[in-house]
């Protein structure tokens, strides 16, 4: 068993980890497009009786 | 005498066709992509190397059906023109079909051309000092991985 997942880690964190770098370590002029492209969000908006209550972004 | 030579013959027929022939094609049908590009899409190739857990490994047209999971590192694609294509995956999985068709979906996969050494071995020592000022188990682990992605790509890079 590999030291990360006796951390509680599993292979998605740790391609995650490797993807991330790897977008980070691309010559200066491919790298912030891709660094770019990784970001995700989510905006998630609670309604209650017809109006927004409470919106946060992830 | 005739019925007894009928009989061989028929015999030998049988246990010509029972024979079977593992059905492998002596072509690949080779597909590669990753979140960010596909590189392939069930082209012919003649060989391609890959970097798994299991050890990093050759895929031949003849490969026996085989799954594993990538590490970060080069996989090398044999090209039938003869041009040897070196691209980076950062993770991902490699699946070799008993058809001898191969596909390795990877989640960040670049050429080796892109990546820049300098910044690469930046990283590596980042994730060294990282690894030195852990606090906890978690912290340490993804110290190491970093370490191990840093080393690959000083590496692929160099």
């Amino acid at each position: 068993m590999t030291a990360w997942r006796q951390a509680g880690l599993n292979y998605i964190n740790y391609s995650n980890i490797a993807a991330k770098l790897l977008r980070q370590a691309l010559k200066p002029d491919l790298r912030a497009d891709a660094i770019k492209r990784a970001d995700t969000h989510i905006k998630i908006t609670k309604w209650e009786n017809g109006k927004p209550i409470k919106e946060s972004t992830y | 005498m005739a019925a007894v030579r009928s009989l061989s013959k028929f015999f030998s027929l049988r246990s010509f066709s029972t024979t079977t022939k593992r059905a492998y094609a002596d072509q690949m049908s080779f597909t590669f992509a990753a979140g960010n590009q596909v590189y392939y899409e069930a082209k012919s190739v003649k060989q391609v190397d890959v970097p798994s857990f299991s050890g990093s490994f050759g895929i031949l047209p003849a490969h026996v059906p085989t799954l594993a999971v990538l590490k970060p590192g080069v996989v090398s694609v044999y090209e039938d023109s003869g041009n040897v294509n070196k691209i980076f995956v950062s993770s991902g999985t490699v699946t070799i079909n008993d058809d001898s068709s191969v596909q390795i979906l990877a989640e960040e996969a670049h050429p080796v051309a892109n990546i820049d050494v300098g910044t690469a071995r930046d990283i590596l020592s980042k994730a060294q000092s990282e690894l030195s000022s852990a606090t906890n188990d978690q912290a340490r682990a993804e110290a190491e991985i970093a370490i191990e992605v840093g080393e690959a790509l000083v590496k692929a890079a160099e």
